[in-house]
């Protein structure tokens, strides 16, 4: 990495940046469009398999993606917290005509576990395809996409220094939280003294961020951030080819015909 | 032109500090939330953000605070984007209370945490009842479950649940957010939207929208 | 045409109870190095702020007398263009990094991309901005994780790639060692070659001695004295404003104090080492 010189720096900006993967190469605004369009899918077609099938759908993705086993154990993290817990709460609570068993006032209905499933496939289906996103796209990636497409450089600037506020401030958090321990300001303990350091610690930090603004809107007025001209990017996604704005669109298109289909009782 | 788009204007029309200040109230929110998760404190605090600039910015500002935080907590837990008209709703109000001055006084501060927590209870219960049939999973579905096996209804299990979680949470961020306000020095007021409430000065004659001529000016020729 | 010409100006930031800058009249020229000195809360950066326009637009407060920049009212100027024509380095290396972009290469592009520059042409002028500055082993670092140095480097870096005619300074060396003091003065000596016209807020008054064409010396808001640099450094206002003089000024003060001083006061090294030459010389004729 250090080895490599300035001009051969220089000359990766030249071409197209490519992640090297088939799947992560592809526009984030077709991508993204794709993952909706599944986890719609999800959600309209009735029944069990289709919800499910998605989500198996989004774990083969992310194995097309390069990004497998990260994301498996991400998804599957989220089905113990989340997905889990929707199923449960459902079956044991819902009431049916069917009761597999009971104890207390708790009933186990066939009913009760059907719609603990399904509801619980519907909403990890959705939850899958966010996460899948955000597991393919970096936020630069998306931004640069949208700005490509005519989204202001502003609400980018929005995002992509709040990412970087948050690593930064939570980084300055906790050196006077650690700055506060050494001096002998009680950190743990009781709540009420737990709660008494939250404020000498973040009040001070969050009103020095604010401050700072200041400086930050007069630095990037220097680089030209309110220049009335056209932006131009040092950084280029690969071309779009025609084919992807088409699949997007019959992603988009069977993602419709299913909402249709559910509401004008095809499905 | 692109960075002529509605998100552009509002931005420019609003100061021009607030383009600023949004990704720091959006930073105070999660840093708020990581630091209370740090103490194990039983609260959230992860409106603070949202509430202190829609004190000193105003409501949309307040609002997008509100709504970016909830998209890029969505990013990790999905489920939550279901409450994010809840931040919007604690943005907008901010800025509301803001501009009556709420911020000025200890004791209004403290007050505003009443709305804050009705909206976060109930709104809050509201949501998790239409959109997760009474029944989300986070740690306040497992109260709501255990209440309902005891024998409580499921709605009403829903509101017994959130709304002293709201007031237990909302009370010190608005104390949070009065000392902060009370920390920021003149020449910040003067730069941002809602200052002129806490520098004791009139509104300024034209809607905010066109109000900081100087600022229109700043930005450049863009109309 | 003058950089800026300022008549009776008298500066005071709204809620501030005494003016930052008070009777200032004073010509900038164009195409020199204009070295601005003073100690702390003197008004130097707010006088850079006064010839960037960022007082009194962005930083409100009453502005009187008035205030002419390339022939123009700062009042007149669109503030976009304004900012265009003159760059600016600020001494907070932690406020210049944008935040939005992951290796300092693209944080120096930055600028460009917001005028607009086509990319090969942003490419080639980075690379240039790099290498004049010698920092090719930052490149693909990510610019949020660097040294207040390095940072600081970087933000001169991003502000001359943007290639303006007038640049203002305010203490670009603050947090640079020695090398990188030097690397960043032996580009303000280029920028002059090129015909730009540079506003220098410095501390180290050995290399403003060295690289100034004109020296203004402030106190409390208020033009001390100001002037070519030779005649600045060598007066006695430079002490009265309790500002220090280089070292080699001081050394022949002491000697005009015992009555033998140097034919011409040094102010840089270069010079001393000539006059002491000379006076070696002259003495060993003399036996
Ligand atoms: N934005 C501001 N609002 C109000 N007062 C300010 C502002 N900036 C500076 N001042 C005040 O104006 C005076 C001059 O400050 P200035 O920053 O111009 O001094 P300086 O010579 O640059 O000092 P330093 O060597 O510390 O950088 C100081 O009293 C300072 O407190
Ligand atoms: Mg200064």
């Amino acid at each position: 990495m250090s080895t490599a010189t300035l001009a051969e720096v220089a000359e990766t900006y030249r071409h197209p940046e490519s992640l090297g993967n088939f799947l992560r190469d592809r526009n984030p605004i077709t991508l993204l469009v794709a993952l909706v369009s599944l986890a719609v899918v999800a959600a309209a077609v009735p029944g069990l398999i289709t919800p499910f099938a998605v989500c198996a759908v989004f774990v083969l993705l992310a194995f097309a993606g390069g990004v497998g086993p990260a994301y498996t154990a991400t998804y599957l993290k989220l089905w113990a917290v989340v997905g889990f817990i929707l199923f449960l709460l459902r079956a044991l609570l819902l009431d049916g005509e069917h009761v597999y068993f009971t104890f207390g006032n708790l009933q186990v209905t066939a009913e009760g576990v059907y719609e603990g499933l399904r509801f619980a496939a519907v909403v990890m289906a959705i939850c899958g395809a966010v996460t899948l996103f955000f597991a393919l796209v970096t936020m630069r990636r998306l931004m640069l996409a949208l700005e490509m497409r005519g989204v202001s450089p502003r609400a980018s600037y929005v995002l992509l220094a709040s990412f970087q506020s948050m690593t930064d401030l939570g980084a300055t958090a906790k050196v006077v939280l650690d700055a506060q321990k050494a001096r002998g300001i009680e950190t743990e303990g009781g709540l009420i003294t737990r709660a008494k350091a939250f404020f000498p610690v973040l009040a001070p930090v969050f009103l020095s961020a604010m401050t700072a603004t200041e400086e930050r809107a007069i630095a990037l007025d220097a680089r030209a951030f309110n220049s009335p001209a056209a932006h131009s990017h040092l950084v280029q996604l690969p071309r779009t080819a025609t084919w992807e704005w088409l699949a997007a669109g019959l992603f988009a298109a069977v993602a419709t015909a299913c909402v249709m289909g559910r509401f004008l009782g095809w499905l | 032109m692109a960075s002529n788009g509605y998100f552009a204007r509002l931005l420019r029309g609003y100061g021009r500090l607030t383009i600023f200040m949004i990704p720091i109230g959006i930073a105070i929110n999660f840093v708020g939330g990581q630091i209370a998760l740090l103490l194990k404190l039983p609260v959230y605090l992860d409106s603070i953000g949202t509430i202190l600039v829609g004190a000193t910015c105003g409501s949309l500002p307040g609002a997008l605070v509100g709504l970016l935080s909830n998209a890029i907590n969505s990013i990790t837990s999905p489920q939550t984007f279901a409450y994010g008209i809840l931040s919007v709703i604690f943005g907008l109000l901010a800025g509301w209370f803001g501009r009556m001055g709420w911020f000025r006084s200890f004791w209004l501060s403290l007050l505003s945490a009443i709305p804050f927590a009705l909206v976060g209870g109930v709104l809050g219960a509201l949501i998790t009842i239409w959109v997760f049939g009474g029944l989300a999973g986070d740690g306040t579905g497992i109260v709501i479950g255990t209440l309902v096996a005891l024998g409580m209804d499921l709605t009403t299990a829903n509101f017994a649940a959130q709304m002293p979680m709201d007031i237990l949470d909302k009370v010190p961020t608005v104390l949070i957010v009065y000392a902060i306000i009370r920390g920021i020095p003149k020449r910040l007021f003067v730069k941002l939207p809602l200052g002129y409430v806490y520098l004791g000065k009139p509104a300024p004659k034209l809607a905010p929208a066109t109000a900081p001529a100087t600022t229109e000016q700043q930005a450049g020729p863009r109309s | 045409m003058a950089l800026a010409s300022l008549r009776d100006v008298r500066f005071t930031y709204a809620y501030s109870d005494r003016p930052a800058l008070d009777g200032i009249t004073l010509e900038i020229e164009s195409g020199m190095v204009h070295g601005i000195v003073g100690l702390n809360a003197s008004g130097k950066t707010t006088l850079c702020s006064l010839i960037r326009g960022i007082v009194p637009h962005f930083h409100k407060g009453e502005l009187e007398g008035s205030v002419e920049i390339l022939g123009r009212d700062l009042l007149e100027w669109d503030p976009a263009e304004l900012s265009r024509t003159i760059g600016c380095v600020f001494d907070n290396p932690f406020t210049q990094i944008s935040g939005i972009r992951e290796t300092v290469f693209e944080e120096i592009a930055l600028g460009l991309e917001n005028l607009g520059t086509p990319r090969a042409e942003m490419i080639e002028r980075v690379e240039r901005v790099v290498e004049q500055l010698g920092i090719e082993a930052l490149v693909r670092k990510n610019p949020n994780g660097l040294s207040g140095g390095q940072r600081q480097k970087v933000a001169f870096a991003s502000i001359i790639a943007m290639d303006a005619d007038v640049i203002v300074i305010d203490e670009p060396t603050s947090q640079l060692d020695p090398d990188a003091t030097d690397a960043v003065f032996g580009i303000i000596a280029d920028l002059k070659a090129q015909g730009k016209s540079i506003v220098l807020v410095e501390h180290k008054i050995d290399l403003l001695a060295e690289y100034a064409d004109r020296l203004t010396v402030l106190r409390a808001g208020r033009i001390v004295t100001t002037g070519a640099a030779r005649d600045v450094l060598t007066s006695d206002e430079l002490i009265a404003a309790e500002v220090p003089v280089p070292e080699v000024t001081e050394l022949s003060r002491r000697l005009d104090a015992i009555g033998r001083p140097f034919v011409r006061t040094p102010i840089t090294s270069a010079e001393a080492a000539a006059a002491v030459s000379a006076r070696i010389q002259e003495a060993s004729n003399a036996h």
